[in-house]
C-alpha cells in the first residue's frame, strides 16, 4: 500500500530513489576533498561497474555471452589515444567518436557471429578480442609494441583525479540508466525473450536479429566510452592493458557474480569483487589473498548461484522468469 | 501487508550494506599492510655484518618506502627477487644506523602483475600511506605507467624505467639507476665483436624479435649496429607469444646460411627456440638471446644446451664493486642462492641510489633529492652513475656468457671473468 | 621452400596432436555435463608439476607416472563434481554460468596453490629422450613431440571407443545428445555427468604431461594454455571427442603453413581470421552433435 501512496505523488519506483540517491552521495564525495587514492580506487571500481553493466546488455539480458567485449573497450580506448597523439585532441571532446567508432565495429561483427548461438557466440568473440590484440600490436600506427605515452591533462595531480572521477561516475550512471531503462520497455521484455528461448521469441513478434544487434551496439558504444576515457587517465597505453583477455573475463565474472538479470546485479557484483580484491591485496601476504579470493568466490557462488542480486530477486525488478525446478525437465544437465 | 513490509526490509538491507560496503572502501585508512614477508629464516649466523664500528641505531619516526611488485601471477619469479633485494637493503641500511639517522620502513604490494593495479597501488603509496619515499616496479610496463604516476605527484621514482621510450617524455623526477634499456641491450656484444678483426667476425644475421615493447626496444638500433660491423642482416623477423612451433624460425635461419642469431624474447620461447636449434641441427658461430638466458632456471632447466649463450646485462654478481661480493655471500646464506640473482642486485642497486640521493640533499623534499642526483656522482653495487637531464646514466651493458653452467662476463675487458668461447661448439659438447 | 613446409607440417600436426589431447577434456565437460571449467589447464599445469617433480625428485619418467596420476586426477574431478558442481548446478537459474564462476575461482586457487608450493620459476622437462631426433626424409622429428603426439593418439582413441563401445560410454554419448531420452531411459543422469567430469579431469592430466614435453611451464602457464583450449573447443565442436581430435590437428596445420607463408608476426591473426569464417561458415564447428 505504500508503494502505491509514494507513486500517486508522482515518485519513482523504490530502486530508482536509492539509486538516484547512491548517485548523489557520489557525486559529492570530492567535496570532501579525500585522497587521491580513494578517489583512484573508485574510479576503477565505477569503471569495471560500468563495463559490467554495459556487457550486461548483451550479455546478461540478452544472454548472448561475450568473452572478448576487451575489444570495444581496446577500441575506444585506442581511439581517443591515437587522436590526442597524433592531433592533438581533447580525449574529453573525441569520446562520443569512441563510442561510435565502437559501435560500428559491433555492427560489422555482430551481423555474422549474433548467428551464433551458445558457447559458440561466447568462444568468437574470445577470439575477436584477441584478434583485435593482435591487430594493434602489429599495425605500426598504433604504435602497438612501443607503447604510447600521452600528454597529462593541464591542471594538478589531484584536480586530474577529481575530473576523471565525475567522469566515469557520470558514465557509470548513464550506464545504470539505460540499464534499468531497458527493463521497463519492450526493448527488455524482447531480450528476456530471446534469452529464454529465441526460436519462440519470433513466433512472439520479436525481431530477434534485429534486437541481438541494437543490443549488441549498444553494449559496444557504452563500452567504447568507457575505454575512450580510461587511456585518457592512464597516460600510458599498451595493447596488453585494454585488450586483454583478463578484462573481458573479470567483466563478465563480475556481472554473473553481482546478478545478472537485475539492472544493479552487475554493478553490485563489480563493487563487491573490487572491494575484496583491495581489502585482501593489502592485508594478506600475496598467494594466500588470491587464494582466499578464489575460495570466497567458491563459497559465494555455491550458495547463491545466480548471483549476489539473487537474494533480492524476488522483491525488486529484475528481468527473472520462473523456472521449473526439476533438472529433468530442463535441457541443462550438470 | 506482510509482503511489503519484509520488502521494505529488504530495501534498507541492501541500503545499509551498499553504503557500508562504500564506507569500508572509503576507509583507505587501512592500518599499515605488513611489510611484505621474507622466506628468509632468521638471520643465519654466518650472516656477513656490513661495517666493523657498531654505528648508533636509528631513531625517531620511520621514513616510509612504498611500491608494487608483480609478487603473483606471470612476472612473479623476477617480481620476488626484486623485492628480496629492497628488504636487504632496508636491513642494511637499518643496521648502519638508518636513512638520515632514521629507520626505514618498506612496504611492497602485490600487483599480480596487472599494470592496472600497479597503478592503482602507486596511488595508494602515495596518498594513502603517505610514503616518503617510493621504490620502483616492474617489468617495464606497469614501471611506466608508473613513471606517469610518480610525475604527476612530483616524485622521484627510481626504476628499471620503460626503455628509451619512458626517459623521452619530458619527466623530470624518473632515474634509471640502472634502467634497463632494450636500446643498450647489446652495447657488450657490439663492443667485443668491434674488438674481433673483420674476417673472425660473423657474416650473417638471423634476428628472431618478441612482439612488445622490451622487443621493440632491443631491436631497434640493431640495424644500424650490426651494419657498422659489416654484419648483414638476412632474416629479420617479430613473433607472438605464446610461441607454438620454434622449428620455423630456426629452417628459416639456417635457410639463409645465418651465423648470428638473436633470439630477442624471453625464457619460454627462448628456450623453445635453443631445443629447436639442438634438434634441427643448426649450430650457429653465436647466439645472442635477451632477457631470460641470465636467470639461474636458464643452466638448471635447460642444461648444457644452453651454454654458450651470449646476452647483456647492466649488474652481475662478478663485477669489482664494492657491495656485490657481500650480496653474494648473503644471498647464498639465505636463500641457497649459488650468487646474488641479477634481479636481487638490481633491487638493492635501485635502493641504493635512492639513498644516495637522499643523503646527498641530506632531505626528503623531492625536488631537492632530484636535483641533487642531477648533479653529483653516485656509487652503487650497480658502479659509478650521473645522470643526464632525463634521469638516464650514459649508455652501457656488459657482455655475458653462460659458460659451464656460470654466467661469466666477457666485455668490457676491465670486468671480464672468462675468455669467451666462439665460436659455439656443436651440439652436445 | 619445400622443405620449410615439410618440416613446418610435420611439427605442426605432433604440436596439434598435443593441443588435441589438452582440450579433449574441456570439450567433454562442457559439452556432457555443460561446465565450463575455467580451471581445466590449470589442472593440466599441476599434472606437469607432478610429473616433473617425479623425474627430478624420484627419477621416475612423467610418462611412467600417469598411471597413477590418472586415477587420482579422475577421483578429484569426481569429487570436484560432486561435492562443488552438482549442488551449484542444481540451485542455479543457469547451471553453466554458475559453474563458469565456480571453476573461475577454482583456478585461481590451483594457481596460487602452486605458486605457494613451487615458487614461480619456470621449469622446462629434460627427460631422456628430450634430445632425440628421428630422421624421415628430409625432415626432422623431435621425439618428444612425437610422444605427445603418440600420447594424443592413445587417450584420444581409448575415449572414443570408450563411447562407442562400452555402456557407460554410451551412456554418456546418450546423455550428450538427448539428455532428456537418456534420462528416459533410465539412465541416471547425475552418475553419468559426474564420471564424464572424472574423465574430463583425468585428460586434463594427459594433456599437461603432453605439453610439458613442449614447453616450459611455471603456475601462470594455464591461462596461455587455455587460449588454446578454447580455439580448439570452437572449431572442433563443443563436446565432440573427434572433433577436438581434427580440430587439435588442423590448428596445428595451420600454424605450421601460415610461419612459412606469412611474416610470424601475422601467424596469430591468420589462425583467428580462418577460425572466424570457419566458424561462421560452419556455426556447430567441424563435427555436428
Amino acid at each position: 500500500m505504500r508503494r502505491d501512496a509514494l507513486r500517486s505523488f508522482g515518485l519513482p519506483a523504490p530502486d530508482a530513489l536509492i539509486g538516484i540517491g547512491v548517485a548523489l552521495a557520489l557525486v559529492a564525495v570530492p567535496l570532501a576533498r579525500p585522497g587521491a587514492y580513494l578517489l583512484g580506487f573508485l574510479f576503477t571500481i565505477f569503471m569495471y561497474g560500468a563495463l559490467a553493466g554495459s556487457w550486461n546488455i548483451i550479455g546478461g539480458y540478452a544472454g548472448y555471452l561475450s568473452f572478448g567485449h576487451a575489444a570495444f573497450f581496446g577500441l575506444g580506448a585506442y581511439t581517443t589515444a591515437l587522436l590526442l597523439f597524433y592531433f592533438g585532441w581533447s580525449p574529453f571532446l573525441t569520446l562520443p567518436l569512441a563510442g561510435v567508432l565502437a559501435a560500428l565495429f559491433a555492427a560489422l561483427v555482430g551481423y555474422p557471429c549474433l548467428r551464433l548461438r551458445g558457447p559458440y557466440f561466447s568462444l568468437v568473440t574470445l577470439i575477436l578480442g584477441l584478434t583485435m590484440y593482435s591487430l594493434t600490436l602489429n599495425l605500426p600506427f598504433t604504435q602497438g609494441s612501443s607503447g604510447l605515452f600521452l600528454p597529462f591533462l593541464r591542471v594538478d595531480v589531484y584536480t586530474s583525479h577529481v575530473i576523471f572521477y565525475e567522469v566515469m561516475l557520470g558514465l557509470l550512471i548513464i550506464v545504470a540508466a539505460v540499464l534499468r531503462q531497458i527493463t521497463r520497455t519492450k526493448m527488455g521484455v524482447g531480450l528476456t525473450a530471446i534469452r529464454e528461448d529465441e526460436d519462440a521469441a519470433g513466433t512472439l513478434g520479436v525481431d530477434a536479429t534485429r534486437l541481438k544487434l541494437q543490443a549488441f551496439m549498444l553494449s559496444a558504444f557504452l563500452t567504447g566510452l568507457i575505454g575512450g576515457v580510461y587511456s585518457y587517465y592512464k597516460s600510458y597505453l599498451d595493447p596488453s592493458f585494454v585488450f586483454a583477455t583478463s578484462i573481458s573475463i573479470t567483466i563478465v565474472l563480475m556481472a554473473l557474480f553481482g546478478g545478472r538479470l537485475a539492472w544493479y546485479g552487475p554493478l553490485v557484483g563489480a563493487v563487491v569483487i573490487s572491494i575484496v580484491n583491495e581489502m585482501l591485496t593489502t592485508h594478506a601476504p600475496p598467494q594466500t589473498a588470491r587464494i582466499v579470493f578464489g575460495v570466497l568466490l567458491i563459497g559465494v557462488i555455491m550458495f547463491l548461484p545466480d548471483g549476489l542480486m539473487s537474494i533480492a530477486q524476488r522483491h525488486l525488478p529484475t528481468l527473472a522468469v520462473r523456472r521449473a525446478r526439476h533438472p529433468a525437465t530442463r535441457d541443462e544437465v550438470a | 501487508m506482510t509482503h511489503h513490509t519484509s520488502r521494505r526490509q529488504m530495501l534498507w538491507a541492501m541500503l545499509g550494506a551498499w553504503i557500508v560496503a562504500l564506507a569500508v572502501g572509503a576507509c583507505g585508512q587501512a592500518p599499515a599492510a605488513p611489510a611484505a614477508p621474507t622466506t628468509a629464516p632468521t638471520a643465519p649466523t654466518t650472516a656477513p655484518a656490513a661495517p666493523t664500528t657498531a654505528p648508533a641505531a636509528p631513531q625517531g619516526a620511520p621514513i616510509k618506502i612504498g611500491c608494487s611488485l608483480p609478487l603473483t601471477g606471470a612476472f612473479a619469479d623476477t617480481g620476488v627477487w626484486v623485492q628480496r633485494g629492497y628488504e636487504q637493503w632496508a636491513e642494511d641500511v637499518n643496521a648502519a644506523g638508518g636513512l638520515l639517522g632514521r629507520p626505514v620502513e618498506l612496504t611492497i604490494y602485490d600487483d599480480e602483475s596487472k599494470t592496472e593495479n600497479a597503478v592503482n597501488l602507486l596511488n595508494r603509496v602515495i596518498s594513502v600511506d603517505q610514503a616518503d619515499l617510493l621504490c620502483g616496479g616492474y617489468p617495464g610496463t606497469a614501471a611506466a605507467a608508473q613513471m606517469a604516476v610518480a610525475e604527476k605527484n612530483q616524485k622521484v621514482y627510481v626504476s628499471m624505467g620503460g626503455h628509451m621510450a619512458s626517459f623521452s617524455q619530458g619527466f623530470t623526477y624518473v632515474f634509471g639507476a640502472p634502467p634497463l634499456m632494450g636500446q643498450w641491450w647489446y652495447e657488450g656484444l657490439y663492443g667485443w665483436l668491434a674488438s674481433l678483426p673483420e674476417a673472425e667476425r660473423p657474416k650473417k644475421a638471423a634476428i628472431f624479435t618478441i612482439n612488445n615493447p622490451v622487443g621493440a626496444a632491443i631491436l631497434e638500433p640493431m640495424p644500424e649496429k650490426l651494419s657498422a660491423l659489416g654484419i648483414e642482416i638476412v632474416v629479420n623477423e617479430r613473433y607472438d607469444v605464446p610461441l607454438t612451433d620454434a622449428a620455423p624460425l630456426v629452417t628459416k635461419a639456417k635457410g639463409a646460411e645465418a651465423d648470428i642469431f638473436f633470439a630477442n624474447g624471453f625464457f619460454p620461447d627462448s628456450v623453445q627456440i635453443v631445443k629447436a636449434m639442438r634438434a634441427l641441427d643448426y649450430n650457429p658461430k653465436l647466439i645472442a638471446q635477451g632477457v631470460g638466458s641470465i636467470i639461474p632456471a636458464w643452466v638448471e632447466e635447460l642444461g648444457a644446451d644452453g651454454y654458450y649463450v651470449f646476452s647483456g646485462t647492466a649488474v652481475h654478481p662478478s663485477l669489482p664493486f664494492e657491495g656485490i661480493s657481500r650480496l653474494n655471500e648473503v644471498a647464498r646464506a639465505k636463500y641457497n642462492a649459488p650468487v646474488a640473482p641479477i634481479y636481487f642486485i638490481f633491487g638493492y642497486a635501485w635502493m641504493q641510489a635512492l639513498q644516495r640521493g637522499v643523503e646527498g640533499a641530506q632531505t626528503l623534499d623531492q625536488t631537492a633529492i632530484r636535483d641533487w642526483l642531477k648533479s653529483n656522482q653516485i656509487t652503487t653495487v650497480a658502479g659509478t652513475f650521473t645522470f643526464d637531464e632525463r634521469g638516464l646514466p650514459p649508455p652501457y651493458n656488459y657482455l655475458t656468457q653462460v659458460i659451464d653452467g656460470k654466467v661469466e662476463l666477457i666485455w668490457p675487458p676491465e670486468v671480464r671473468t672468462k675468455e669467451p668461447i666462439y665460436p659455439k661448439p656443436a651440439w652436445g659438447q | 621452400m619445400l622443405y620449410e613446409l615439410a618440416q613446418s607440417l610435420t611439427g605442426g600436426l605432433l604440436i596439434g596432436g598435443a593441443l588435441a589431447v589438452l582440450s579433449v577434456g574441456f570439450s567433454m565437460a562442457w559439452g556432457i555435463t555443460h561446465v565450463l571449467n575455467v580451471a581445466h589447464c590449470a589442472f593440466a599445469v599441476l599434472a606437469a608439476y607432478l610429473g616433473y617433480w617425479a623425474l627430478n625428485r624420484w627419477g621416475i619418467d612423467p610418462l611412467l607416472a600417469l598411471p597413477i596420476m590418472l586415477p587420482t586426477f579422475f577421483l578429484l574431478g569426481v569429487a570436484m563434481h560432486t561435492l562443488l558442481i552438482r549442488a551449484t548446478a542444481r540451485r542455479a537459474h543457469d547451471p553453466g554460468l554458475a559453474t563458469m564462476v565456480l571453476t573461475f575461482g577454482l583456478g585461481i586457487v590451483i594457481e596460487n596453490g602452486m605458486l605457494l608450493a613451487w615458487t614461480p620459476d619456470p621449469r622446462v622437462l629434460k627427460t631422456a629422450y628430450s634430445a632425440l631426433t628421428l630422421q624421415v626424409g628430409p625432415v626432422i622429428v623431435q621425439a618428444p613431440h612425437l610422444i605427445a603426439f603418440g600420447l594424443a593418439v592413445i587417450t584420444i582413441g581409448a575415449l572414443y571407443l570408450f563411447t562407442e563401445r562400452t555402456f557407460m560410454g554410451k551412456a554418456v554419448r546418450a546423455v550428450w545428445q538427448q539428455p532428456m531420452g537418456a534420462a528416459l531411459s533410465g539412465i541416471d543422469l547425475d552418475r553419468v555427468t559426474t564420471i564424464a567430469y572424472g574423465m574430463a579431469v583425468a585428460t586434463a592430466a594427459v594433456g599437461g604431461v603432453a605439453m610439458s614435453l613442449l614447453y616450459t611451464f611455471d603456475p601462470a602457464t594455464h591461462l596461455s594454455w587455455l587460449v588454446y583450449v578454447f580455439l580448439v573447443v570452437i572449431l572442433g565442436g563443443v563436446g565432440s571427442i573427434l572433433g577436438s581430435a581434427l580440430a587439435g590437428l588442423i590448428i596445428g596445420l595451420i600454424i605450421g603453413i601460415s610461419s612459412v607463408f606469412v611474416p610470424l608476426a601475422w601467424n596469430n591473426l591468420v589462425l583467428f581470421g580462418l577460425l572466424i569464417v570457419l566458424l561462421l561458415l560452419r556455426p556447430q564447428g567441424l563435427l555436428q552433435r
